[in-house]
């Protein structure tokens, strides 16, 4: 049945009167996202802008493509966004399954009291802040004083100068990042864990089935849609690096393995008043991110059926 | 006011005004009959802003009858974004000033050229005698301040005092090892030999640092020894002059032996192994739990340590010691005290009151506007002793250092004002005292580049190379320092490098900037 506008704009209306609790709810956050999500996208014009913060969005001269052109014949943004997408491919290999262990495993506790603590201490380092979390790992690594080099020395090896070697900054990076937040991202897998129906488990166990066997054939089926948006989600944040903390851990002579698009806009734009090159940097990283997520989508909706729309 | 309407230029105007107003303006007295309040924008060290309640701004109001009002808002702990914010409003006060990270001065010219700032020039030569002279005697200050088009756009602040870093060494360490202060690059390695395996800190380990440095300007320092710069200015990186011809030190020759020598240096224990990462806080720790023994820093705050350590380190001493000889036999000081500082004020385009403005500008460069911004109110912070200010006592013994008590009272704020070092002679640790005694007698600084201003097409041409080069530049010197990559190896490749990434380009539009601005006006 084909409705006109006006039918359509009543029938809200008369939706919006009855749930009217639900919309009030729902408010803050849609005027949060036109705020400061959408009514910013008008500044995404200095892109293509000749931009002075004097002159404003409407007297700045226009220049078409040129800070694009000037952005990818910049072989250090080239580099940084490389090393963007190697960093965040890694942490997809090596971070994103990490959360989904630890939720299988917490679920697999059986001491109640025990579990608690374990998931306590795994949750408490994602409200540390960045700054600190950089601190402790500064720390940690410290040629002379860190706890890291005195094992090592220890054991008669050579002490090892971790944050200043281009090898040794994505381990590092990746490495502090999970024990930062694989704790807290393990909720999510929880909650769907939570929401297996407890029958099925209760028929496996009548048919016998091994605990082992009822996690590879029940659980990991069960919460496989959770996964799924969750990495979908993730690919979408591909081009995205948690920039503050790569600026508090990277230095000069790391940059060659540390040097993301964000570190780069950064530097040259906020650094060097380059407001529309980091613009356009910043546009570029969008519309990348952008296709990511609707092919991953795409694929997803396809091969497993499971899809964010 | 025919004139007017015949479309005079400026300076007409300018004249025209300055009859109006009354004789006494010409002195030092009032600047405007009835009492006339201008409005400021002026936030400073991230977290200060120009207040009326300041007595040295009482004063100046009292002399001059220019009352300056303050629009600037406390509430932001950034000068940078409040000065960025304000210029993305539009509406600008009379005065804009004070400083903000990476300085003021690239902005005002900026801005002063798209309109939002007046080019001072006439205002000056017509109404601001102070001002007037100072620039007459200082060329060079007044060509590094000037915009592309040659003209003012901001009164800056201009410090006084030659030095600022200088070599520092444990003394009492020499002394112990029967060591004399190293005279060239192999006394000094030989020096930091010892230091590193002779435990001078007698504690029976090997834990000694024989060089650290505290800044990154100054951890590679040490290559001053092979004739090669840091850089040519205080700024870290900066270019440097070469005889009438820019470059930058660390693509020429000498830069090579220096950091191949640092490398070894550093691979042989004789450098903070740490010496990228400690941080600021590396001259405390390392002196302060008796570890190290040579550096590069400032000379008024490294020397204070003495104070502060003789009690709990037996017989600690930090003296300053002249750079020592290079290996082509010369002696000089690679670091030196900005000769203007890229931040002051300037005048919006819209003030009605520019020529009243200048004026007030040209109070704080007379004699008693001087005093005024350097020792603040006489009575209360100084007192005159054959007619010379001196601080008085409970001033100088106060636990608070006497430069934030002065911040306190609005003296030696980021206006445009001229420093007068008497003010920090008469604070500053007898050692460090010395210390410049003994460099000024040296006489071994170098030039200081004062930085350029560029044009539109130089500006992009920069823009457009010297962020990657900068970047590149500055991982290389970190990368063979800690042994990743070997300098002699690497350098034809390097300098390959630098100049696919445009470094030519750059030198190009910097010399002939550099040309137009300091050549020219010669």
């Amino acid at each position: 049945m084909k409705q006109t506008y006006q039918q359509r704009f009543q029938d809200l209306w008369g939706d919006m009167r009855r749930d009217w609790q639900l919309y009030l709810l729902l408010a803050p956050m849609a005027i949060w996202f036109a705020l400061f999500l959408y009514k910013p996208m008008y500044g995404l014009v200095i892109a293509f802008q000749d931009f002075s913060i004097f002159r404003g969005i409407e007297k700045s001269p226009w220049v078409g493509f040129a800070n694009f052109v000037e952005l990818f014949q910049n072989d250090m943004f080239v580099r940084a966004f490389w090393n963007t997408i190697t960093i965040s491919g890694l942490g997809l290999i090596f971070a994103f399954p990490v959360p989904i262990i630890l939720a299988l495993m917490f679920n697999e506790v059986q001491n109640e009291v025990g579990r608690r603590w374990a998931q306590t201490i795994v949750y408490l380092p994602h409200f540390i802040s960045v700054v600190i979390v950089a601190g402790i790992v500064i720390n940690f690594l410290s040629p002379s004083i860190g706890i890291v080099n005195l094992i090592l020395k220890g054991i008669g090896l050579e002490p090892i100068y971790f944050l200043t070697q281009p090898e040794w900054f994505r381990p590092v990076f990746i490495g502090s990042s999970v024990w930062k937040e694989s704790g807290f991202e393990s909720i999510v897998y929880l909650a769907a864990i939570a929401g297996v129906s407890p029958t099925l488990y209760e028929s496996a166990r009548v048919d016998g089935a091994s605990r082992w066997q009822m996690m590879w054939r029940i659980t990991l089926p069960c919460i496989l849609p959770t996964i799924v948006i969750m990495l979908i989600i993730r690919i979408g944040n591909l081009v995205e690096v948690g920039f503050e903390y790569i600026i508090l851990l990277y230095r000069p002579s790391t940059y060659e393995s540390a040097d993301v698009v964000s570190t780069f806009i950064y530097r040259t734009g906020l650094q060097g008043t380059q407001y529309d090159l980091a613009t356009a940097a910043g546009l570029f990283n969008a519309v990348i991110a952008f296709v990511l997520v609707y092919s991953a989508n795409r694929i997803s909706r396809k091969v497993s059926s499971t899809s964010l729309w | 006011m025919k004139t007017l309407r015949k479309g005079a230029p400026l300076l007409a105007l300018m004249t025209a005004m300055t009859m109006a107003l009354p004789v006494s303006a010409q002195d030092a007295g009032k600047i405007s009959e009835d009492p006339l309040e201008l409005t400021i924008h002026f936030h400073f060290r991230d977290k200060y802003v120009y207040s009326e309640k300041w007595p040295v701004e009482q004063k100046a109001a009292e002399i001059t009858n220019i009352h300056v009002r303050n629009v600037a808002s406390l509430a932001t702990t950034s000068s940078r974004d409040a000065f960025n914010l304000l210029i993305a409003s539009g509406d600008l006060p009379d005065i804009v000033g004070g400083d903000a990270n990476g300085g003021l001065k690239e902005d005002f010219i900026r801005y002063g050229l798209e309109g939002a700032f007046i080019p001072l020039d006439d205002l000056i030569e017509e109404n601001a005698p102070n001002l007037k002279a100072f620039f007459d005697s200082h060329k060079d200050i007044r060509n590094a301040i000037s915009g592309p088009d040659g003209k003012l756009y901001f009164i800056p602040y201009v410090p006084d005092g030659k030095y600022s870093r200088g070599w520092f060494i444990r003394q009492d360490w020499l002394d112990k090892l029967g060591l004399k202060q190293p005279e060239t690059p192999e006394e000094v390695y030989e020096v930091l030999k010892a230091f590193r395996d002779k435990d001078p800190n007698g504690n029976g380990k090997k834990d000694e640092v024989p060089y650290f440095a505290r800044e990154e300007i100054d951890a590679v320092r040490l290559i001053n020894l092979w004739d090669a710069r840091v850089s040519g200015s205080e700024r870290y990186g900066d270019f440097a002059v070469y005889d009438g011809q820019l470059r930058h030190p660390w693509a020429e020759e000498n830069y090579k032996i220096g950091i191949s020598n640092v490398a070894k240096w550093y691979k042989e224990g004789l450098i903070d192994k740490e010496i990228f990462t400690r941080g600021a806080r590396s001259r405390e720790y390392l002196l302060g739990n008796d570890l190290g023994g040579m550096t590069h820093d400032w000379f008024a705050s490294t020397s204070t340590y003495n104070d502060a350590l003789s009690p709990k380190i037996e017989g600690f001493a930090l003296k300053p010691m002249l750079p020592p000889k290079t290996a082509s036999g010369q002696r000089f000081e690679d670091s030196r005290r900005l000769r203007v500082q890229p931040v002051g004020w300037a005048i919006s385009a819209t003030n009605e009151h520019p020529v009243e403005t200048i004026k007030y500008f040209d109070f704080w460069f007379s004699q008693q506007g001087r005093t005024l911004s350097n020792f603040g109110v006489e009575g209360k912070t100084y007192e005159m002793v054959d007619g010379k200010p001196q601080f008085k006592k409970e001033v100088l013994d106060n636990k608070d250092p006497v430069n934030a008590q002065l911040w306190a009272v609005g003296a030696q704020v980021p206006r445009g004002y001229w420093m007068d070092y008497e003010y920090e002679r008469q604070w500053t640790n007898k050692i460090a005292l010395e210390g410049i005694d003994l460099y000024d007698k040296c006489n071994c600084l170098k030039d200081e580049f004062m930085g350029v201003s560029l044009n539109a097409d130089e500006k992009a041409t920069f823009d457009r190379y010297w962020p990657s080069l900068l970047t590149y530049m500055t991982e290389m010197q970190q990368t063979w320092v800690l042994g990743a990559q070997d300098v002699n190896t690497g350098w034809d490749a390097y300098k390959k490098r630098l100049t696919a990434l445009g470094y030519d380009e750059v030198i190009k539009i910097m010399q002939s900037a550099y040309d137009r601005q300091y050549k020219a006006a010669q």
